[in-house]
C-alpha cells in the first residue's frame, strides 16, 4: 500500500497546481459566467428552465441566478455602476425608467438582440428603448368561487359591494412596490381620474375602508383568501392561475370591465455588464423560450410569434386589451400618492 | 497584550457596524443636490404624521414589553421555584415558538383568528355565541399578541436566570421576622430580580422596536418606523429619508435603553 506522507502530499499538490497553471484557457472557459436575476419560487424555476438552460447550452458559459427584487438590484447597480454585480436586470417598468434616465442601462437594438424585432415597439418604447417588456400580468379581481357565487364584473361593482359589506376584500398595501400602478392608478382611471387626479381612488377607499384587509406580498393575498379572512381582492391573473394549477381550484379571476392594469416586467442590461448578457437577453426574448415561460408562469409574454396553448389562451389577456399605465408620469407623482396614502389610509 | 484578543471583534464591529452607521448618517444629511441638509430631520420632528408614527413605534414596544413582564414574571417564578422535574419541559415549551419560522407562526395566527378561521367558526357555528364573524386579525391587538408570543421567552429566561441566583434564605429570614409571603416577595424577591426584568425588558423592547414581518402581515393599521423605512426603500426609493428614519429609530432605541438602565439601577440600588 502506498503511504501518503507529508512530503508526497506536498509534492503531489505542487504538481497539480503546476498542471492547472499550464491550462489557463481551460480555467478561463470554465470561469466564464454571468449573473442574471429572478424573483423567488416558481419564477426562479421558470427562469432556469426557459432562459438559463438554452443560454448555457448555446454559449457554454454559466448563468448564475441572483434572487431578489428590482429595488435591491437597482440599488446594487447604482452603488457599483462600473462593475455591476448583476449582468441582467429584471425590473418593474417604473424602476426600469429610473435606471434608463440615470444612464445605468444600455440601449436595446436589433443588431445586439435579433429577437427584439419580434417584440412590439410600444413595449420597448415604454422604457425609453433601454430595455423591453418580456412578460406581463393583469391586475384584476381574484375571488374565492366557493364564497362568491356572483362576482363583481367591474371595479365600480367591486367598490359598491365591498362598501356595502357584502364582501371583505384584500387589496395590496402601500408597502408593495406595484400598488401605485395596479391599485391607485388603475382604480382612479376606472372612476374617471388618472395620473393627474387620484381623488376618485381615495374616495373609493374611504367608502370601502371598513371591509378591507391589506396584503403585503402575493402569498399573503392567497393566505387571506384561503384562511377566509377575505372573499376577494385585487390581484394578478398569472398568480391566480398558478394557485389554481397547484390545487386551489376554488380560485378564479376576472379582468374588470374597465380593464385591469398591465403590470409588465422589463429586462435590461447594465452599462458595464458582461457582453454575454446580450446572448442571455436574446434567449429571454425568444419565442420558443417565452412560450414555455408562459406555460409555466401563466403570464402573458411579448414575442409576437408566441402561440399560447389551448389551456393558456382563455387565461391570457392580450396586452392591447389592458390599461397601459403611463409609467413615466406615474413615477413623477408616485411619492406624493404614497404620502397621501400614509396619511389617509395608513396601511 | 490582552487587548490584542479583542482586536478581531473590534475590527469586525468597526467595519460592519460603525462604518455603515456613519454612512447611513451621512446619507440622511445629504440632499438630492449633494448639499448638506436637515430637512428630513425637520420633517420627522415637526410633521404631525411622523410624530404620530414615532409615538406609535415607542408605545407598541413599551406595551409589548410591559405585557411580557406581566406574563413572564409568574412563569419565570414557577419555573425556578415550583417546576421541579418539569423545568426542562417548561423551558422547551417556552423556546418552541422560536424554533418555527416567523412566517409560519404569523400564518398560524391568521388561520386561527381569520373571519372564517377556527375561533370564529367555533363561536359562530359550534357555540352560537356570535351572530357574525369577529374581525380579529388585521387589528393592532392581534399584532401585539403575536409579538408577545414571540418575545415572552426572552423575558422569562432573563428573569429566571436572576431569580435562580436569589438567596432563598433572605426570603425565609423576612418571613421569620414577621413578613407575609406577599411582603417578602415585594420587598425581597422583586427588588433582587430587577436586574433580570431590566435585561428582559431591554431585549424585548429592542426586538419589538425593530419588528417588521409580524407587523407587515398582521399589523392591521399600525404604522411604525420600520414599516415606513421599508416603504422608503421598496416603494418610493427615497434612501435619504429611509436613512433619517433609521437614525431616528436608533436614537429612540438608545434613549429608551438608557432610561431603562437608569430605572433598573436606581430601583435595584
Amino acid at each position: 500500500m502506498t503511504k501518503l506522507d507529508r512530503r508526497r502530499f506536498i509534492g503531489g499538490a505542487t504538481a497539480l497546481a503546476a498542471g492547472l497553471g499550464g491550462m489557463p484557457h481551460l480555467a478561463r472557459a470554465q470561469a466564464k459566467s454571468i449573473t442574471v436575476t429572478a424573483f423567488g419560487g416558481v419564477w426562479e424555476e421558470a427562469v432556469r428552465k426557459c432562459f438559463v438552460a438554452p443560454f448555457e447550452a448555446k454559449t457554454k458559459a454559466k448563468a448564475n441566478v441572483s434572487l431578489g427584487g428590482p429595488p435591491q438590484w437597482l440599488a446594487q447597480v447604482e452603488a457599483s455602476p462600473k462593475k455591476p454585480p448583476v449582468d441582467v436586470l429584471i425590473m418593474t417598468p417604473d424602476l426600469a425608467l429610473t435606471a434608463a434616465k440615470a444612464g445605468l442601462v444600455d440601449d436595446f437594438t436589433v443588431e445586439k438582440l435579433p429577437n427584439l424585432a419580434k417584440i412590439p415597439k410600444e413595449l420597448t418604447d415604454s422604457v425609453m428603448g433601454k430595455g423591453t417588456l418580456f412578460d406581463y400580468g393583469v391586475g384584476g379581481i381574484t375571488f374565492n368561487k366557493n364564497r362568491v357565487k356572483n362576482p363583481p364584473k367591474s371595479f365600480a361593482e367591486f367598490v359598491d359591494r365591498v362598501a356595502k359589506g357584502e364582501f371583505v376584500a384584500s387589496v395590496p398595501s402601500i408597502s408593495y412596490a406595484v400598488t401605485p400602478i395596479m391599485l391607485i392608478w388603475a382604480m382612479a382611471k376606472a372612476f374617471g381620474g388618472g395620473t393627474e387626479n387620484v381623488d376618485p381612488f381615495f374616495k373609493a377607499m374611504e367608502k370601502m375602508k371598513k371591509n378591507l384587509v391589506f396584503w403585503a406580498g402575493p402569498n399573503d393575498f392567497f393566505n387571506h383568501l384561503s384562511s377566509g379572512e377575505a372573499e376577494l381582492g385585487i390581484y394578478f391573473d398569472g398568480r391566480t392561475w398558478n394557485h389554481f394549477d397547484s390545487g386551489a381550484t376554488w380560485i378564479d379571476f376576472i379582468n374588470p370591465l374597465e380593464g385591469g392594469s398591465l403590470n409588465g416586467v422589463a429586462v435590461q442590461k447594465p452599462v458595464n455588464a458582461d457582453p454575454l448578457a446580450w446572448d442571455y437577453i436574446n434567449e429571454v426574448l425568444d419565442a420558443k423560450n417565452q412560450t414555455l415561460f408562459a406555460e409555466i408562469m401563466n403570464y402573458g409574454v411579448t414575442n409576437t410569434d408566441v402561440v399560447y396553448s389551448d389551456k393558456l389562451k382563455p387565461r391570457i389577456t392580450p396586452w392591447q386589451q389592458t390599461q397601459f399605465p403611463p409609467y413615466e408620469e406615474i413615477a413623477k407623482v408616485r411619492n406624493d400618492w404614497v404620502n397621501r396614502w400614509n396619511r389617509e389610509i395608513g396601511r | 497584550m490582552s487587548w490584542l484578543l479583542a482586536l478581531p471583534a473590534a475590527l469586525f464591529l468597526f467595519v460592519f457596524f460603525v462604518l455603515p452607521l456613519l454612512d447611513n448618517g451621512m446619507r440622511s444629511l445629504v440632499g438630492g443636490d449633494g448639499q448638506l441638509t436637515l430637512t428630513r430631520y425637520s420633517a420627522l420632528l415637526t410633521d404631525s404624521f411622523y410624530l404620530r408614527v414615532t409615538a406609535e413605534t415607542i408605545l407598541l414596544s413599551a406595551g409589548v414589553t410591559a405585557i411580557c413582564i406581566v406574563i413572564g414574571y409568574p412563569v419565570a417564578y414557577v419555573l425556578v421555584r415550583k417546576s421541579g422535574r418539569w423545568a426542562g419541559l417548561i423551558i422547551f415549551l417556552l423556546i418552541a415558538p422560536l424554533l418555527t419560522s416567523i412566517i409560519m407562526r404569523t400564518f398560524g395566527w391568521q388561520v386561527l383568528f381569520a373571519r372564517r378561521g377556527l375561533v370564529n367558526n367555533l363561536l359562530l357555528d359550534q357555540l352560537g355565541l356570535i351572530e357574525a364573524p369577529l374581525r380579529l386579525t388585521n387589528s393592532p391587538g392581534i399584532a401585539i399578541a403575536a409579538l408577545v408570543h414571540v418575545l415572552v421567552p426572552y423575558m422569562v429566561l432573563s428573569i429566571a436566570t436572576v431569580l435562580q441566583s436569589v438567596d432563598r434564605r433572605l426570603e425565609e429570614s423576612a418571613k421569620i421576622l414577621g413578613a407575609g409571603r406577599l411582603r417578602a416577595f415585594r420587598e425581597i424577591t422583586l427588588p433582587l430580580s430587577l436586574d433580570g426584568i431590566g435585561t428582559g425588558a431591554i431585549l424585548v423592547f429592542m426586538i419589538a422596536n425593530g419588528s417588521f414581518v409580524t407587523l407587515v402581515l398582521l399589523g392591521g393599521g399600525l404604522q411604525t418606523l420600520p414599516l415606513l423605512i421599508y416603504q422608503q426603500f421598496n416603494t418610493t426609493r427615497d434612501f435619504g429619508m429611509a436613512s433619517a428614519m433609521s437614525t431616528l429609530l436608533l436614537v429612540v432605541a438608545l434613549s429608551c435603553l438608557f432610561l431603562q438602565l437608569r430605572l433598573v439601577r436606581r430601583r435595584g440600588a
